[in-house]
């Protein structure tokens, strides 16, 4: 089967049968490869009795490739093209009137609306459906009219071709999510917010049905870095440090805009999930009702990771990081953290287990600083591995990262019995320490460490390498915690229970339905 | 997940708001540049040649230079236009490499269609005597070839160097048409005047390729062009023909005279429109001050402080600026071509008298000298547009303006004598009417037309 062909003939609402579930992806799956997108891949194959519609919005019509061959239960695939919504027709009557009626719920929508404007823009567009679009929402000199009123409204000291520009992408994008016609689902499921959730929301009010959140990072913030990264694209703007500015500029246009989409898929879905505890504080910020968080963390393969056997042949103490050699995962403070440990074990072995493609630059730098330290004997750049064959021989793993959301290796790591030491970003504390509310509390699984500190790193694997009780102490408590609370068999069942229970839910009343209440309550 | 990653990049690909500036329109002088070269050369010959030929070799040798001028300036203007275009492109972008290798491939292009129009059309259906016949072949050569060669040093603004090269050339050809006209008659005086005109073609060439000293290479890049601005391809051919369609019209007149084989013409009125056509002069100088000054000034400040991050406010007060800049210059223009025109009018039969034409000529002079005063203002309204890159509108205009001319000659001719020239008053008049609510229109909506609807990175 090539990889191409397959997504073109799924056929695209509203030609495709109701689905069991709608997911709503956003430039992920199934065209981009990671985390999210294999996630979204496993979750569709382990339901495999449910139909799935994957809605996928993506930049414009270029020709793509399926990064996922869909499985079976895929029954439609459909396309939102954020930069290029449908064109609608070029003359109508009363563009003027609609555009008019949007300017106050789209501007609101630029400032920190929400639910309730989303619900006015798609009552005013829905009448029109399949004659409105680009031509007259973009396109009209009532449209362009719209745009000045607005920039003079909310930034008139602002540099006016950066605004147009910035609000025809923002614009974009919500007329093509909230233009595309809708699948049928059971639920809706976003697996982020921004467009994703914009659409989540739209699905909610139009069908009635529940929708659901799955945010593995948070979207507004990753926008925020996004955004504050491109700051060589807002020249006209203040430029000075973030701390220090105090009017609202385009980057505010753009910030507010997505947090904006956030609180209207918050509203409207029923469950908000996220992988760990650290994830929600930023949830409860972005307004999400704390009634409707829930967390649900990556499962793993328990059962294959928990029949490594320990290598019983002599060796000497060994540790590894797993994962790409980029800077992210900060492998030189793992290195310079190994050459700390050699002091006190000189057969000390430091794998360094993944592949190196992706940064030849960087494995360059890491592999002088391996030189420079004169760890040419101890630490072993091996490329791409299968860990099952790797892991019987570790004692530790090091994970030196400067940002992860919830990381696999510590669980499957702590599966086969291999505790970690891991920097205190995303869930690791959680994963080797455990959550609050852990019951019974099964102790640590390793140790945290602050970033970019080999001192510490070094001091917390030199206690696991060489006090022997407490490594067996730390393994132990890993293994059950992942057998407790990240075994994939366990979290399959809780989003089939989620998904079973929003299933049967009944059809609430629509936008245009009386009865109908913008909030996600019904 | 990639989430506005494409967004963003997309807001820093914007700088073909700047495109416009390309539009940049020096094309549209083209189309008045060759119309008022033709008269005075023909102006000059016409007022020393008529003491020193018969009246019948005079006829013969202005016959051969009106079609050749007309049909070389229609036949060309495509391909003149859309190579503008590209040069002022390229000179925009800074890549003007291209440039001579360019210049062959438009002389050899103006050459090919020389060669398959005139090329039948003198020896099979001209009638003239060969001398004549071959002479008036070369001039016609010339004359394409002067078109495309003014394409380089107007998008250089050159203008001395043109004014030189056409000074000189017109000075030798006026020379060596008396000269040889008063030896050998017509054929003398074609092949004379032919003389200036090579003075002037190569003396351009030379200027062209000191211009842009570069080897020659990639000749035919710019055909690419034509797929690109058929529109201004188009606007080449229609904005030349329109100027000449009343006259090829009343080359069917019952007064008109049939010079030798298919070559018919009519003097009087040909005439007549000439002298009224350089009552346009001084409007026409006045014109192209103000725009290579005041307007131009707004004009690219409207479109450099978009991209040096305006406020709209300050992108309403250039608007503002513009908008009195037009006001103000077209008031200047209205006053002046208004006056001399009605002076004109008055003074007709002295005119007429003072310059030797005849009296009967009075009438169509008067209406030619109407006309003229809108079909220049019309010219104003096209250059704006071409200035705004606004093609459609251009193209347009046009169309309007062939038609009208065309129809309302064709109506009037039919009325008698009384009537000639009026058609193209009201042509002229029918088609600034509408060029002008194209213009007003496209100004007014300004900010609207470079933002979206002339934006070519909006889709």
């Amino acid at each position: 089967m090539s990889l191409s062909s397959p997504g073109a003939s799924l056929p695209e609402a509203p030609h495709a049968p109701k689905a069991d579930v709608c997911l709503l992806m956003e430039g992920s799956y199934p065209y981009v490869a990671g985390g999210v997108s294999t996630w979204t891949h496993d979750l569709i194959r382990s339901h495999a009795d449910l139909t799935f519609h994957v809605v996928a919005l993506v930049a414009d019509r270029g020709a793509r490739r399926l990064a996922y061959e869909l499985p079976p239960n895929v029954t439609g695939l459909t396309h939102v093209y954020l930069q290029d919504p449908p064109a609608g027709w070029r003359w109508q009557p009363g563009t003027a009137r609609l555009v008019a009626a949007l300017e106050a719920p789209l501007g609101r929508l630029q400032q920190g609306g929400g639910l309730a404007e989303v619900a006015e823009v798609l009552r005013l567009l829905a009448p029109r459906r399949g004659r409105v679009g680009k031509r007259a929402l973009l396109n009209s000199e009532d449209a362009f009219q719209m745009v000045v009123r607005m920039c003079r409204a909310a930034l008139p000291d602002a540099s006016f071709l950066e605004y147009f520009w910035g609000s025809r992408a923002l614009m974009s994008g919500l007329f093509a999510t909230l233009l595309v016609p809708m699948p049928q689902a059971g639920v809706y499921h976003a697996v982020s917010t921004g467009y994703a959730g914009l659409f989540a929301a739209r699905a909610r009010l139009e069908t009635g049905r529940p929708a659901l959140l799955t945010e593995h990072g948070i979207y507004t913030n990753e926008r925020r870095i996004e955004i504050l990264m491109a700051e060589w694209l807002f020249e006209g703007g203040d430029t000075s440090l973030v701390l220090d500015r105090k009017k609202r500029d385009l980057r505010d246009l753009w910030l507010d805009t997505f947090a904006s989409y956030s609180k209207a898929c918050y509203d409207a879905c029923d469950r908000i999930i996220t992988l760990y505890g650290g994830n929600q504080e930023f949830q409860r910020r972005q307004g999400a009702d704390p009634a409707k968080l829930m967390i649900v963390p990556n499962g793993i393969d328990y059962a294959g990771y928990s029949q490594v056997r320990r290598d019983p042949e002599p060796r000497p103490p060994t540790i590894a990081l797993i994962g790409r050699v980029v800077p992210i995962k900060d492998v030189k403070t793992y290195i310079r953290a190994a050459a700390i440990l050699r002091e006190d074990i000189p057969g000390l072995k430091a794998m360094i287990l993944g592949p190196l493609e992706e940064d030849p630059g960087y494995v360059e730098e890491c592999r002088t600083i391996v030189a420079h330290l004169g760890l040419e004997q101890t630490v072993v750049f091996a490329g791409r591995v299968k860990l099952t064959d790797w892991l019987g021989r570790v004692d530790a793993i090091a994970l030196t990262s400067v940002s992860e959301a919830q990381p696999l290796v510590i669980l499957e790591a702590g599966a086969s019995g291999v505790p970690t030491v891991a920097t205190d970003v995303g869930s690791c504390a959680e994963l080797l320490l455990g959550r609050p509310d852990e019951d019974p509390p099964l102790g640590p699984g390793g140790a945290v460490t602050p970033l970019a500190s080999p001192l510490d790193t070094a001091r917390e694997l030199r206690a696991l390498l060489l006090d022997r009780p407490w490594r067996e102490r730390c393994a132990q408590a890993i293994a059950r915690r992942v057998a407790q609370s990240y075994d994939k068999v366990a979290i399959d069942r809780i989003y089939r229970a989620i998904y079973d229970e929003h299933i049967a839910m009944p059809t609430r009343p629509t936008l245009e339905q009386p009865g109908f209440h913008p909030s996600g309550a019904a | 997940m990639a989430g506005i990653g494409f967004a963003l990049r997309r807001l820093a690909r914007r700088d073909d708001l700047l495109g416009v500036l390309q539009g940049y329109a020096h094309s549209a002088f083209i189309t008045s540049g060759p119309w008022m070269f033709t008269i005075l050369a023909l102006a000059g010959i016409t007022l020393f040649g008529r003491d020193l030929v018969e009246m019948e070799q005079l006829t013969q040798f202005r016959v051969v230079v009106i079609y050749n001028f007309c049909f070389s300036v229609v036949l060309t203007g495509p391909l003149v236009m859309v190579a503008t275009r590209y040069l002022a492109d390229a000179i925009y972008a800074k890549e003007v490499e291209a440039a001579p290798g360019m210049l062959l491939a438009t002389l050899g292009l103006a050459y090919a269609i020389a060669g398959l129009t005139a090329g039948p059309f003198y020896p099979l259906f001209s009638g003239l005597p060969l001398p004549v016949m071959l002479g008036g072949l070369a001039n016609f050569f010339l004359v394409c070839g002067i078109w495309v060669v003014s394409i380089f040093l107007s998008a250089l603004k050159d203008y001395l160097a043109v004014t030189v090269a056409f000074g000189v050339g017109m000075a030798v050809g006026m020379a060596a048409t008396l000269l040889l006209g008063d030896r050998h008659g017509a054929a003398g005086m074609v092949w004379g005047f032919s003389s200036g005109l090579a003075v002037i073609q190569f003396g351009l060439i030379a200027r062209v390729l000191a211009e842009y000293p570069y080897p020659v290479g990639r000749l035919f890049d710019f055909l690419s062009y034509f797929r690109r601005y058929w529109d201004l391809a188009l606007i080449g051919l229609f904005a030349n023909a329109a100027v000449w369609t009343d006259k090829w019209i009343m080359w069917f007149a019952p007064e008109r005279e049939i010079v030798s084989g298919a070559m018919t013409i009519y003097s009087a009125y040909d005439g007549a429109m000439f002298v009224a056509y350089l009552t346009t002069l001084p409007a026409l100088t006045l014109f192209t001050v103000n725009i290579e000054t005041r307007f131009f000034e707004h004009y690219q400040g409207f479109y450099r402080d978009i991209q040096k991050h305006a406020t709209f406010d300050q992108i309403a007060r250039n608007h503002r600026a513009i908008i009195a800049a037009l006001l103000d210059s077209s008031r200047n223009l209205v006053i002046l071509q208004g006056a001399v025109c009605a002076v004109c009018i008055f003074l007709a039969p002295m005119i007429v008298g003072a310059i030797g034409l005849q009296y009967q000529q009075i009438g169509m002079f008067r209406f030619g000298v109407l006309g003229a005063f809108f079909q220049v203002m019309f010219l104003f309204c096209t250059v704006i547009l071409a200035y705004f890159d606004l093609r459609a509108r251009n193209l347009t205009a046009q169309l309007v303006y062939l038609a009208a001319n065309g129809g309302f000659t064709l109506l009037f001719s039919r009325l008698g004598f009384p009537w000639y020239g009026y058609g193209y008053f009201l042509g002229s008049l029918v088609a600034f009417a509408v060029a002008y609510l194209m213009v007003a229109d496209a100004v007014r909506r300004l900010p609207y037309f470079a933002f979206v609807a002339n934006n070519p990175s909006v889709r």
